[in-house]
């Protein structure tokens, strides 16, 4: 099977509006193959000289497709979710923020039994320099490579993106798995295909303060991660029980601090820096 | 052994977003869903019809640790009510001061348990977490028990809990207890409940005795939410009001990662500061003014990676700020991203300059305080 990232045959849900119009234009001038894309009720339109359907089943009629990234306005984005689900579409990628918490335990819920991979939701999506744009990341501040990204943050992604562009040195994955609490692929899944990807040679991790995925990723590198790791945790001074602009961003027990995550990370082989100007001085070397 | 601990009086390690709702407000919605709370009324200073005697008043504020701080008073003559009520609208509790108070009949406690259904983190499923041992001291447990409610058997689950209660003759009630909570957690969007204590009266009732409920945010397009205002805003939080900066940046991380870069340069910042995607110039306005009020403010870190966010929009903010606010500290700012070169154009027409990158920002802004 070929890599999960790389399917060629690329669909939006809701591509009629704001959002999903002006990523999709965004996205095809990066290369990307969107084959089609959704709007209940507005078949036959066309955005960007792309082919609006009313549904994903209408789609498939006609296609096989590969990637659904998802633009739908958060109280119908569950549905949308649900809808990709329902369509085995391989990598649903879901952009969408805002999305109430008890939609998230339903789509949860639905995923494990399913055979499809959720990126997001509240996520920039994935960019793989040259070869596919799933989202909004923007592709102007990349350059194809072999480093590998992975951050529950947008703004520090793109930071750190073109940090490491600026510097010469090239991405072959960016992707952002989202700030949301309960969100599909993790730390976990990335590390995994940046390790049996040999177009990568060095994987940078940001994290940031709350719950304690970083530490799972910690152990996760310790055992099964040959590759150089580099890693930055956003938050050191963060107060106590105060949530920071993420709704996974909340400082609860020590466990979930900055420093801890650091330090475990630190134990498992990962270089890692005190802020993310540092970050990038780390990988350059 | 459970991934959590305790702390004043809310299950953290959980998340906790959205909106922590008063006693009052979250009591009501027990009542809605069925699950019996104390017979009260609502005492305001512009309402103040007097509650019968003995009577149980607690001040609703939105934080823990009432009790210890005297937000809680048993009152049991007339006499003592009015200097009492005066007295809670008075008192501070960890800096918040009621507009409510909350006036219960005082239950007659046979025992206290702990009783809470939450949204768990790191399983993404709904759990129910219980302690025979309830009350204020509730914090110094470990070993609470939990279940999970994925796909949950109600008749099942009451009898397993009413069984660690060792209240076999509280099974029925249990049962119906458990499944309350859990149809009240999804239908009204809550993230946690938290019921501490939970009462067992001395004619042996269940009564919820306290109760702690957030709300998700997200969810306030389907509900007609109308309560008590509350001071949390995530996007906009004061670490150090004594700081010497103040920091403006878009998206959590980048937030966060200016803080700490700040920290690590030297300098002492006074606040968080996510403008978020879409920033106008509105709104950036409206942070100046907040971040003006800290008193030792020395100068103003501006880190901006414009994605959604316009950096000429931000840096039309920055032009009617320097403009519209007196004494504004200096500004020391990073700009890149969408729509760089317009913003670029609005800040040198103004003779304001760009910095190449946050570290410059930060180096500049320590001399610039040093001298």
């Amino acid at each position: 099977m070929t890599n999960l990232f790389e399917g060629k045959n690329v669909i939006v849900q809701g591509i009629t509006g704001a959002h999903g119009s002006f990523q999709t234009k965004a996205m095809l001038a990066a290369g990307t193959n969107i084959i089609a894309g959704t709007t209940p009720g507005k078949a036959g339109q066309q955005v960007e000289g792309v082919p609006v359907y009313d549904s994903i089943t209408d789609i498939q009629r006609d296609h096989e497709v590969n990637t659904s990234v998802i633009f739908v306005p958060a109280p119908y984005a569950k549905g949308a979710i649900l809808e990709a689900i329902a369509a085995n579409i391989p990598l649903i990628v879901c952009i969408t923020e805002n999305i109430p918490v008890h939609d998230m335990l339903i789509v949860h819920q639905k995923l494990k039994d399913s055979q499809s991979t959720l990126l997001g939701p509240n996520s920039p999506g994935a960019l793989l320099p040259g070869i596919n744009k799933l989202g909004i990341i923007p592709a102007s501040m990349s350059l194809k490579g072999n480093a590998a990204i992975v951050s529950r943050s947008g703004t520090l992604t793109y930071e750190t993106m073109a940090g490491l562009t600026e510097q010469g040195i090239g991405q072959k994955y960016v992707i952002g798995i989202g700030g949301d609490v309960i969100h599909g692929m993790g730390y976990i899944e990335c590390l995994q295909l940046f390790q049996d990807d040999p177009d990568v040679d060095q994987i940078i991790l940001i994290g940031e303060i709350g719950g304690q995925e970083e530490n799972a990723a910690a152990d996760y590198i310790k055992s099964n991660v040959t590759k150089p790791v580099f890693a930055y945790i956003a938050g050191h001074h963060a107060p106590e029980g105060v949530q920071l602009g993420h709704a996974g961003a909340i400082l609860g027990s020590a466990e979930e601090s900055a420093d801890v995550k650091t330090q475990k990370l630190t134990t498992a082989g990962a270089k890692t820096a005190s802020s993310i100007t540092d970050l990038i001085k780390l990988v350059v070397g | 052994m459970l991934g959590f601990i305790i702390h004043d009086g809310v299950a953290k390690g959980y998340i906790l977003v959205g909106m922590k709702l008063l006693e009052y407000e979250a009591k009501q919605i027990l009542a809605d869903s069925n699950t019996p709370i104390p017979t009260s009324s609502l005492i305001t200073k512009t309402s103040q019809t007097l509650p019968n005697i003995p009577t149980v008043l607690k001040s609703q504020v939105p934080t823990g640790g009432r009790g210890k701080a005297g937000g809680i008073r048993v009152i049991e003559s007339a006499d003592e009510i009015q200097s009492n009520i005066d007295d809670l609208f008075n008192l501070s509790i960890k800096g918040f001061i009621p507009t409510t108070l909350l006036a219960e009949e005082r239950l007659n406690i046979k025992q206290e348990l702990y009783l809470s259904v939450l949204i768990d983190r790191a399983s993404s499923i709904i759990q129910l977490i219980a302690h025979i041992d309830g009350g204020i001291e509730v914090e110094d447990n470990t070993d609470f028990t939990s279940w999970s409610l994925e796909n949950p058997v109600f008749d099942v689950i009451g009898q397993e809990l009413a069984d660690y209660y060792q209240l076999p003759g509280q099974t029925f009630a249990i049962q119906d207890l458990v499944e309350n909570l859990y149809n009240c957690l999804i239908k009204n969007d809550a993230t946690l409940i938290e019921i501490n204590p939970l009462v067992l009266t001395a004619d042996d009732q269940l009564i919820a005795g306290d109760c702690k409920m957030t709300l998700d945010d997200a969810a306030s397009f389907r509900h007609d939410w109308n309560y008590e205002e509350k001071p949390t805003e995530a996007n906009f939080v004061t670490i150090d009001p004594a700081g010497n900066i103040a920091t403006i940046a878009n998206g959590a991380g980048l937030a966060m990662a200016t803080v700490d870069a700040a920290f690590e340069a030297g300098l002492k910042p006074a606040n968080f500061l996510d403008i978020g995607g879409g920033a106008n110039t509105e709104t950036l306005l409206k942070a100046f003014n907040r971040i003006v009020e800290y008193t030792n403010l020395q100068a103003i870190i501006i880190n901006i990676f414009a994605g959604i966010t316009r950096a000429d929009e931000v840096a039309n903010a920055i032009v009617a700020a320097k403009q519209q606010i007196d004494n504004l500290p200096p500004l020391f700012i990073r700009l890149a991203g969408t729509n760089y070169d317009v913003a670029a154009q609005i800040l040198t027409d103004n003779d304001i300059t760009i910095m190449p990158n946050l570290e410059s920002c930060l180096t500049a802004a320590k001399e610039s305080i040093n001298d």
